[in-house]
């Protein structure tokens, strides 16, 4: 049965979008007819008349058009003063539509860390906000209750862009009713419930602490270079991105950008540290341990890490 | 007496980013004010960061063109940093640039330029059925295919960078990864593959042949020349256009900026690359960026005498949304005083293209040629990139570390798909003091300046004939030919009634 779906782009960049269009084999358009997905609206994608495109968010939101999907890129921004003014749709501030909107959908996705938890702007002046979380806080803009028609909650793919499996594999869940496991900000664990660290080629230089002071030394980022790689979740480097790599795999450290705190308040590329040890260590671990386990690591390294004389 | 009204009309591919009101005085646009809907506060968010932090966060202004933001960024504290990156740092960044640039003209022009021929208003057009079957979005021959190798060609940037969009992989003092000799043959085959697809599809003949053309004359003899002239969709766009004649609207100031690629001593020896300038449509000057400068007298921000050369700039937005006769997010960036449009064809003019500057002499800009430019872009830009890939020596020398970053302000300048960009950063006790960045949406999508005078999509809308006002899509074709960054509304309302506010997302 044929679904349909409308997408949004609020307080955002557009990235999500550019990122859905990467998805190969099958590519977007091909994924479409295959999941029989009927795109009522994507805002660089259709040609639908301004006038119909009025008409269809005014039957939408009298409920006349039901609508399956919901998908959302961007913060919603509540600034200034909770008013809105700084998004506008028609004259009026665009959070009121996704409100009506989103009440209406059977399925709500947040589309990217700024429509999960607030992203960029979270802590600005433009008073941005996630659709059911601001940051780590359930809420939000539509509040720690809200449920969709169908009962669920929103749906959070977050990433800074997220990753475009990560759309089309929440799409096809929905529509073929596969159940998703969902983690404490209801992002798919299918693909939230790996760490971005897991699959990254620097693996051994990590296990070995052979550590990249400074850029282009090949190394692990971790524990100079502010790589969050070991405390973000997210499928970069079991999926690759482009199909193919991933920033961690070239040396570009893991800023985090699937997490709520997205972007973090201290600088990126530098890690806090306390006697060159990492003050956060990667998700989960005990820190006696770990110490322990390094400093015997960093001994037993082999010599052609160090020499760093292989290409990774 | 002819009857004023104000109009705003919708637009389509729509999110309502970017409002144009026009007033109509008769069939023909008498005026035009063109506003933004979104502030992001991305010059704010910034202060009080580390100093490296724009790499992160200024890509992510625009998902389009991030590698841009990177590398203005990037070129910033090399300057505040004092360093030179290596050479073929430099190639690679440009490399990676232009990957950007190249799918965004072709992305650009088919699937959201292109699908305006789709317009109703067109359809006694004879080319109407086959614009259909070419661009209709997601089932158009053409859009299906470009949807493909569009994608396919972004690999490159992956493999340098990781991924794409949003990468951070360039530093001040070059590029963070190290790209090997396997890394680079298959970024050559890829761009091989990417340009023998645009030559068959979009060009229709070699870019060689592309190249021999140097004037009007010559470009007629091309697109008759063969039937692949003729059919490929370069040619078919030609001949659409000129049927409804995109070739005689738009016009605009007729002054243009471009910043150039960034170069080096080294790479400019073996390699001429699109450079900076100042051009009208009959002289070209020298470029110098302490003549810009950004004023606010019809922008949402508090007002301050003059104009503002970015380092001493200033980002305070109102809280509410009205006040006087204010109307944008935008601020008006003007340079030596002169509102200029920024783009690939103002690439094409100051860098003295032939046939564009001949084009230009005879009939001046036009929709028309300022999306014929963009089409023609990747003809530059792939030629360059073959060329550095060549050059650069694989698992070599790709940055060089510079001192801490403590203090000092630096600006980075750099083409970005859609015309020029720049940001300019200020460092104290080593964290961000100062952000201020002009994109080419903020040049081109102006508001009036100072002196009242219309920022340049403003002026190259004014004096359009509009056959429907209820479908203005002459107006659309106008805009788009701008390439905003950001999908554009357009309102009408009739004289007297109150217009509503009004503004852009301006990316900031």
């Amino acid at each position: 049965m044929q679904k349909n779906l409308y997408w949004m782009q609020c307080g955002g960049c557009g990235g999500d979008s550019m990122s859905l269009l990467n998805h190969d084999s099958p590519d977007i358009l091909e994924a479409l007819s295959i999941l029989n997905i009927e795109m009522l609206w994507h805002p660089s994608m259709s040609n639908a008349s301004p006038r119909n495109h009025r008409e269809l968010i005014e039957k939408i939101t009298s409920g006349e058009q039901p609508l399956d999907i919901l998908c959302v890129e961007g913060s919603i921004i509540r600034g200034p003063g909770g008013t809105g003014m700084y998004d506008l749709f028609d004259g009026k501030p665009k959070k009121d539509l996704v409100s009506q909107m989103a009440r209406q959908a059977q399925f709500v996705i947040a589309i990217g860390t700024c429509a999960a938890f607030g992203g960029i702007g979270a802590d600005g002046e433009v008073e941005s906000t996630g659709l059911q979380f601001h940051k780590s806080k359930k809420g939000g803009f539509l509040g720690e209750n809200f449920k969709t028609k169908s009962g669920f909650p929103v749906i959070n793919i977050p990433g800074c862009p997220c990753h475009c499996n990560t759309i089309i594999g929440s799409l096809q869940a929905m529509i073929y009713k596969v159940p998703l496991a969902l983690n404490e900000y209801n992002a798919p664990l299918e693909w939230y419930g790996i760490m971005v660290h897991q699959g990254c080629v620097r693996n051994e230089y990590h296990e070995y602490r052979v550590e990249e002071n400074k850029f282009g030394e090949r190394g692990c980022l971790f524990f100079h270079l502010g790589c969050r790689g070991p405390l973000t979740s997210g499928p970069c480097n079991k999926k690759l991105w482009n199909g193919l790599n991933s920033k961690t795999r070239v040396g570009v450290p893991c800023f985090g950008c699937t997490n709520p705190d997205f972007p973090q308040s201290q600088p990126f590329f530098q890690t806090p540290n306390i006697v060159d040890i990492p003050i956060e260590l990667p998700a989960g671990i005990d820190r006696a341990h770990y110490l322990a386990y390094k400093g015997m690591a960093a001994a037993a390294a082999p010599d052609r890490l160090k020499r760093r004389d292989t290409r990774i | 007496m002819s009857e004023k009204k104000l109009v705003n009309i919708p637009f389509n591919r729509v999110e309502g980013d970017l409002e144009i009101r026009v007033e109509m005085d008769g069939g023909v646009v008498s005026d035009a004010w063109c506003s933004g809907t979104m502030y992001r506060g991305f010059e704010k968010i910034l202060i009080g960061r580390g100093a490296l932090d724009g790499l992160v966060i200024t890509p992510r202004i625009c998902g389009i063109c991030s590698t841009a933001h990177l590398t203005a960024a990037a070129l910033a504290l090399d300057m505040v940093a004092g360093i030179n990156p290596p050479p073929d740092a430099t190639r690679i960044r440009n490399i990676v640039l232009m990957t950007e640039h190249i799918q965004s003209d072709i992305r650009h022009a088919f699937l959201m330029f292109a699908p305006d021929f789709l317009n109703t208003i067109h359809k006694d057009c004879v080319l109407y059925d086959e614009a259909g079957y070419r661009y209709e979005p997601f089932k158009g021959k053409t859009s299906v295919e470009v949807i493909k190798e569009t994608k396919n060609v972004l690999e490159i940037i992956a493999i340098i960078g990781g991924q794409w969009p949003h990468s951070s992989y360039m530093v001040p003092g070059g590029i963070v990864s190290v790209p090997s000799v396997s890394d680079l043959m298959q970024c050559q085959l890829i761009l091989r593959k990417y340009r023998q697809w645009y030559e068959r599809k979009i060009l229709g003949c070699t870019i060689e042949r592309w190249e021999s053309i140097k004037n009007a004359a010559d470009l007629q003899t091309w697109l008759e020349e063969s039937k692949e002239h003729w059919k490929s969709d370069l040619g078919f766009f030609i001949r659409f256009a000129r049927a409804v004649g995109l070739d005689k609207i738009g016009r605009g100031h007729g002054s243009f900026i471009a910043y150039g690629y960034p170069g080096s001593k080294e790479i400019e020896q073996s390699q001429s690359i699109p450079s900076a300038g100042f051009a009208t449509i009959k002289e070209k000057y020298i470029f110098d960026q302490s003549k810009i400068a950004e004023e606010v007298d019809y922008s949402w921000f508090q007002d301050y005498k003059d104009g503002k050369h970015p380092f001493e700039g200033e980002t305070h937005p109102y809280a509410s949304g009205k006040e006087g006769k204010k109307y944008s997010w935008g601020k008006a960036p003007r340079y030596d005083g002169f509102p200029v449009e920024t783009g690939p064809m103002a690439e094409m003019i100051i860098n003295q293209s032939p046939l564009f500057t001949d084009i230009m002499t005879r009939n001046g800009p036009s929709a028309f040629l300022r999306e014929m430019a963009r089409l023609v872009r990747p003809t530059i830009l792939i030629p360059i990139m073959e060329k550095y890939l060549e050059e650069t020596v694989g698992d070599g020398k790709f940055y060089i570390a510079p001192e801490s970053i403590i203090e000092g302000r630096g600006f980075g300048l750099t083409q970005a798909g859609r015309g020029c960009l720049g940001h300019w950063v200020e460092i104290t006790n080593g964290s961000i003091s100062h952000y201020q960045i002009i994109t080419p949406t903020a040049w081109n999508a102006s508001p009036r300046d100072s002196k009242g005078i219309r920022g340049p999509i403003e002026e190259a809308l004014t004096g359009t004939e509009v056959k429907d006002i209820e479908n203005p899509v002459e107006l659309g074709h106008i805009i788009r030919s701008f390439d905003p960054c950001l999908v554009c509304t357009v309102h009408a309302v009739k004289k007297g009634q109150t217009s509503e506010p009004f503004r852009w997302r301006l990316t900031l």
